[in-house]
């Protein structure tokens, strides 16, 4: 147990070596900036709710870079080197499958959790700049974007470990798609006829990840308080569903034939 | 390379030449034998929430800050020259559709609200204001999502006894707007005056008793004391007031004095002035007082200046 957790974190070393060199990161966590910067002129077309424009504009770019990382990449550390067979030396070592998907999980993470703080901390320049602050909800906004990033890299993970990267990314894309749209699902479920698409409906409700619960963002620009106990249930939960993810991901890659 | 290779060669090219003169020739005719746009076509379509929501897409305040700031476009557009209603139609169903769904994608947007009470009613040049009833939907969603924000209800009831003349229903949210953190105390006064031209008199003075328990600063707690006798004064003129309507009713002609209602025993007995001054009667039947003028929003008649109100 001891060795597995050593090896993963020796993988997850390697991981962050591999990912301060990646291209693709560094593109993406420059756009998020670009228009975390850009959001100060966009702020200037509207009266007032200059912090508003700023602070949605800025939270949303967090997002939405943090979820293309996460799932890009996340993708590309199982998949992409399943494909270009990169993945045979390191699985040839005395390490097992499930320790160096772990290690990739948490080399991942830790590099969005930079990303994250360094877009952050763009973000409150940049707020700072016109004249306002960073309350509290803001910043438990930005925690929760992060598991939920953590979440999207789970299910990157998971599905690249049974598909190819292309197949894998939609299908993470369409997760994080479809993970904002359950309360909507839940309303269709009520008002539909038939009951083969309520029981369908019903269970989709039940697997898929409720997104919504891990997004504060627009109480953040309303500068609204975030209710009692939902950052900790929210968090909680994101971190138990990633951590299913992960399980399933760990046992499909462990039992899957590589040749 | 002889002539008849050369002009081969030059074929192709040609054979461009003169079919991108044809289009361009083609292009021009089509364009004047096409249909006018019609203006409708750039109208903001009216999606019901249910859909626009979910395909923002967990994005919601940012899509409702588009909407927003492109509201705030169209409404900058407009300019200060007033248009006929038909003209500026456009522009109003495109402000109130933006603000609708900026309001639905994100409730708790109080910008949009506070937005939406300031520029979408509008006096148009053919002596109509229109998109007040929008206004007041919003505002009126807007008071029960964001009732911490006391501009919003402050907002509904301008618009309600400015535009509508609904002066008790202004008189309550004012009322709402009053007891709200930040409110300035001008609010409540304003609660008590829209009460009183509503003709709730009961309700006026359990806000301004209200307001007098909260006051902390002595000089606030003077002006509420003020404005209780001025309520006080205002039911007594009312009830001077009605008892005079009854004796000319009675009798045929109207009272000489206050002293003969009580005479009379339509007036129990001539009521103390609050402010230390004396009631006066009229011959037309109207009470007054020798203190202080009656508390009054003057020429509103349900409409503003008779504008025909959308």
């Amino acid at each position: 147990m001891t060795d597995s957790l050593r090896a993963s974190w020796i993988i997850a070393g390697n991981t962050v070596r591999e990912l301060v060199r990646s291209k693709l990161l560094h593109n993406l966590i420059f756009f998020a900036v670009l228009l975390i910067a850009s959001s100060m002129f966009v702020a200037q077309l509207t009266i007032g709710q200059w912090d508003r424009v700023i602070l949605d504009m800025g939270l949303a770019a967090i997002e939405l870079s943090g979820v293309l990382v996460a799932v890009l990449i996340g993708v590309g550390l199982v998949a992409g080197e399943i494909e270009r067979r990169t993945v045979f030396p390191t699985l040839a070592r005395p390490l097992s499958r499930g320790a160096f998907l772990l290690g990739r999980f948490l080399g991942l993470f830790a590099m969005m959790a930079v990303s994250v703080v360094l877009m952050m901390a763009v973000l409150a320049g940049v707020l700072r700049l016109a004249g306002y602050g960073v309350s509290s909800s803001v910043a438990v906004a930005a925690l929760l974007i992060l598991l939920e990033l953590a979440l999207m890299a789970a299910a990157a993970l998971l599905f690249g470990s049974f598909t190819k990267p292309i197949l894998a990314s939609a299908f993470s894309l369409s997760l994080f798609l479809v993970g904002h749209l359950l309360s909507d699902l839940k309303a269709f479920q009520q008002r539909s006829q038939s009951e083969l698409a309520k029981a369908l409906t019903g269970v989709a409700y039940r697997m898929l990840p409720d997104l919504e619960l891990l997004n504060v963002k627009s109480l953040a620009a309303n500068e609204l308080p975030v209710p009692h106990g939902l950052a900790q249930a929210g968090a909680l939960y994101a971190v138990a569903y990633a951590a299913g993810l992960l399980v399933i991901a760990v046992v499909i890659f462990s039992r899957r034939d590589l040749k | 390379m002889d002539f008849p290779s050369r002009a081969r060669a030059a074929v192709p090219a040609f054979a461009v030449v003169v079919l991108a003169a044809c289009c361009a020739v083609l292009r021009a005719r089509a364009q004047q034998l096409a249909p006018a746009v019609l203006e409708a076509t750039f109208d903001i379509p009216a999606f019901p929430a249910e859909v626009v929501r979910p395909f923002s897409f967990g994005l919601r305040s940012v899509v409702a800050d588009l909407m927003f700031l492109e509201a705030i476009q169209i409404h900058g557009g407009r300019g200060s020259k007033a248009q006929t209603l038909e003209k500026g139609g456009h522009d109003d169903r495109a402000l109130n559709r933006l603000l609708t769904y900026a309001t639905d994608l994100d409730p708790k947007f109080a910008g949009a609200y506070r937005f939406a009470g300031n520029a979408m009613p509008r006096q148009t040049a053919d002596g109509k204001v229109t998109n007040v009833l929008q206004a007041v939907a919003l505002l009126t969603k807007g008071v029960r999502e964001r009732g911490d924000d006391w501009r919003i209800p402050f907002t509904l009831a301008f618009l309600q006894s400015y535009y509508l003349g609904r002066f008790d229903e202004a008189g309550r949210n004012f009322a709402v707007a009053a007891k709200l953190p930040g409110a300035p105390p001008y609010v409540g006064f304003l609660a008590t005056r829209s009460s009183i031209e509503g003709g709730d008199l009961q309700f006026a003075e359990q806000l301004a008793r209200a307001m007098l328990e909260q006051a902390t600063e002595e000089s606030t707690q003077q002006e509420w004391q003020e404005r209780l006798r001025d309520l006080r004064m205002e039911r007594d003129l009312r009830d001077i007031e009605a008892a005079a309507a009854r004796f000319s009713a009675r009798r045929g002609h109207a009272p000489e004095s206050l002293a003969a209602l009580v005479n009379a025993g339509e007036l129990a007995a001539v009521p103390r002035e609050p402010h230390g001054g004396r009631y006066l009667l009229s011959p037309q039947g109207e009470a007054r007082s020798s203190a202080k003028p009656r508390l009054r929003i003057r020429g509103r008649q349900g409409t503003v200046a008779g504008l025909e109100v959308r």
